[in-house]
């Protein structure tokens, strides 16, 4: 398939809309969650796919309607909202999952959640401890993979995270506790490379083969903990490796966040990895060019395609479109080849209010728009 | 053998006060609600403390969003940026961004100490950011060198301690994990030692610890040793103790023998056996025990059950010289 140039997709989340959460909590819409559910239903007509849900969850009756007819509702909502901003990757915004973390560890035996960890402000994470043996229950994302696949006009490319940062996120007993004498840097850097793989291997490579047999084709990893121990970097690619070797799929690798030049040459010996999807725009700022790192994967001479993100996700301005062709415009001239860039968030969205997430997307595929009208030029 | 124990940064908030920050949040709870359930969590943290035997007592530090927030909210030349990622964790801190110089505003910073910490200085540990971590981490917009940041933060500091001893206050825990992480060399390192001979200056016979962690601290030794504080500190979960270097001076040591980045408890035999192998090769004044660093990457529940370790292994080694 002949692409335009500069292809567009999201990285991961979206916030969930006000109706969801009252909703998937069985609690009458409020009158801003009301008036929020028509605006989207009027403007992408997201909601006709589930007339009865929509109905009942209107006329205020939430106790009548399954939590899992509100996800649906959500995960429709997201999908409409990535598709209807132009964007030509999309997925559900992860409207089913509690986060990155949470979701997927609920889906294994061998954890115990130890209670909640803040992460920033009054915002917290509950966090668990591997305490046994690690077990898949059944491979996850599946079933809300079917739903997109089956809704979605674009194409589908299904976030999940990376073995590395479900390890690097949990407390590890039961990997230590083998350990012999003081758990210090050595055994806990033994304990830690025993975990990430047995995930990898135990979790994440049967839910890969059953998203893959249910027809998923582009699977981004996240690895967002990948930055935070740069020498730990051979790991994360331990990891991946050992998820994805073997299956017919595009894969990419989304990290943000981190210093990728300490990352690097390990990180490309990522054998699967189609594209790295990472962070930029966050770092782009007046006296600092963001994408200059782009130049290390040119010295190293990596050739995959690079996931550009354009949008800071931390910051309520709107990036105009003649920002984001110009970034795309100096990651062209880093890279050497326009073939190579899509175009994205630096991450998940879910950090933005709705009405700036579709603000900033829309000038992400303005901006891509003139970004085209400039490398594909006949001059060029 | 002379040991001590406490914290070395901001412990968790108990589970209830979480669901109640949650429900102010969310509008489902009153400010002053919160207000008694911190101040009930805080209280409860000083009697922890002190049931444990600690040298000083923080009351956690439980209000503080994270450690450098109260400076980039209440000093001068600050504004408060984007949230990044703090060292290796899934936590998160608001960058300061230094517009000025820095300059603290009378009394801000003292306000912002737990209720009970105020009520006992002669008691209390306060817990600042070290002057090289802080120029680390902040986005440095003032059109000075990183190495002029660094002093300046120093002397700003020790305008901070200056007026905290006068309130009382006998025992200071500089957190410097960015030492560790990224030993600075060259000029950096003179600022960094400059910085704290101005908060010597402003210490005068108070109690000063430096403790690094996030990395292996062992490179930064040759800096730590030239500082002019009471003890040095390194994590013990990244730093291995057959490598510590010998000490010339009698500084004190401090050791992070609780690692707040795993649940397992650790074993007071197999602490008390570190502690002595690290003691034979430093013969430090004192021994600081406590968390290796800041105990909230960990649940209360856990922490809690963690701190209880500290009085076994100062039983175990003697209890020389415990309060």
């Amino acid at each position: 398939m002949t692409r335009a140039l500069f292809p567009t997709q999201e990285i991961g989340s979206l916030a969930k809309p006000r109706w969801q959460l009252l909703g998937q909590r069985s609690e009458p819409l409020d009158e801003a969650a009301k008036g929020e559910f028509r605006v989207e239903t009027d403007r992408t007509g997201f909601a006709n796919d589930l007339p009865a849900a929509r109905d009942v969850l209107l006329a205020g009756r939430a106790r009548e309607v399954d939590p899992e007819r509100v996800r649906d509702l959500g995960a429709l909502f997201a999908i409409r909202f990535l598709e209807s901003a132009g964007l030509d990757r999309v997925y559900d915004g992860e409207a089913r999952r509690i986060e990155m973390y949470e979701y997927p560890i609920r889906q294994m035996r061998g954890f115990r959640f130890q209670g909640h960890v803040r992460s920033f402000d009054n915002k917290y994470y509950l966090k668990a401890a591997v305490v046994d043996e690690l077990r898949l229950e059944r491979p996850y994302h599946v079933d809300e993979f079917d739903f997109v696949k089956r809704h979605a006009h674009a194409e589908p490319k299904l976030p999940i995270t990376g073995p590395y940062t479900l390890a690097d996120w949990s407390f590890n007993e039961y990997y230590l506790s083998h350990q012999k004498g003081w758990k210090g840097r050595t055994a806990r850097r033994a304990a830690q490379r025993e975990f990430v793989v047995d995930l990898a291997r135990r979790a994440l490579r049967p839910t890969i083969q059953a998203l893959i047999e249910h027809g998923c084709r582009v699977i981004q990893i996240d690895e967002p903990a990948a930055g935070t121990h740069p020498d730990e970097a051979e790991l994360v690619v331990e990891g991946f490796n050992a998820a994805t070797e073997g299956f017919d799929a595009e894969f990419s690798m989304h990290i943000c966040y981190s210093n990728y030049r300490d990352l690097l040459p390990a990180l490309l010996e990522a054998k699967r990895c189609h594209q790295w999807a990472w962070e930029f725009a966050n770092r782009d700022v007046e006296g600092h060019d963001g994408y200059a790192v782009l130049a290390a994967l040119a010295e190293y001479g990596d050739t995959r395609e690079v996931g550009l993100g354009v949008l800071d996700v931390h910051r309520d301005t709107i990036e105009t479109p003649e920002l984001v062709a110009a970034r795309i415009g100096r990651a062209v001239r880093y890279l050497g080849d326009p073939h190579r860039i899509w175009v994205n968030p630096d991450c998940g969205l879910r950090t933005r209010r709705l009405p700036v997430a579709r603000a900033k997307l829309e000038a992400m595929v303005r901006g891509v728009a003139l970004a085209r009208a400039e490398f594909e030029s006949p001059r060029r | 053998m002379i040991v001590r124990t406490g914290l070395t940064g901001a412990a968790p908030r108990p589970e209830s006060l979480i669901l109640a920050t949650r429900d102010l949040d969310r509008g489902r709870t009153s400010p002053e609600a919160v207000e008694e359930m911190f101040q009930g969590a805080e209280r409860d943290v000083v009697a922890l403390e002190r049931r444990l035997g600690f040298e000083s007592i923080s009351g956690g530090y439980l209000r503080w969003p994270d450690p450098f927030r109260p400076f980039g909210e209440t000093w001068e030349g600050f504004a408060v940026g984007p949230l990044s990622r703090w060292l290796e964790t899934n936590t998160f801190f608001r960058q300061p961004i230094l517009l000025a110089p820095p300059g603290r505003v009378p009394g801000a910073f003292a306000s912002r100490l737990p209720p009970a910490l105020r009520a006992d200085p002669p008691n209390g540990r306060i817990l600042l950011p070290g002057p090289y971590t802080f120029a680390q981490v902040l986005d440095n917009r003032s059109g000075e060198t990183d190495e002029a940041v660094i002093h300046r933060l120093g002397r700003a500091l020790a305008d901070e301690v200056r007026a905290l001893r006068e309130l009382g206050f006998r025992t200071f825990l500089f957190g410097e994990p960015m030492l560790a992480v990224r030993p600075p060399e060259g000029p950096r390192a003179e600022a960094v030692v400059a910085g704290y001979r101005s908060l010597q200056a402003a210490l005068g016979g108070a109690t000063s610890i430096v403790w690094t962690y996030g990395a292996d601290g062992i490179p930064a030794f040759p800096l730590l040793d030239r500082l002019p504080v009471s003890a040095v500190g390194v994590d013990l979960a990244d730093t291995d103790v057959e490598h510590l270097p010998p000490s010339a001076h009698r500084t004190g040591l401090g050791l992070g023998v609780l690692d707040p980045r795993t649940t397992l408890a650790e074993d007071p035999a197999e602490v008390a056996r570190v502690v002595r192998t690290a003691h034979e090769r430093r013969r430090p004044s004192t021994i600081w025990l406590g968390p290796g660093a800041p105990l909230d990457l960990l649940p209360w529940e856990p922490a809690t059950r963690k701190l209880h370790v500290l009085p076994a292994v100062s039983q175990a080694l003697g209890d020389g010289g415990r309060r």
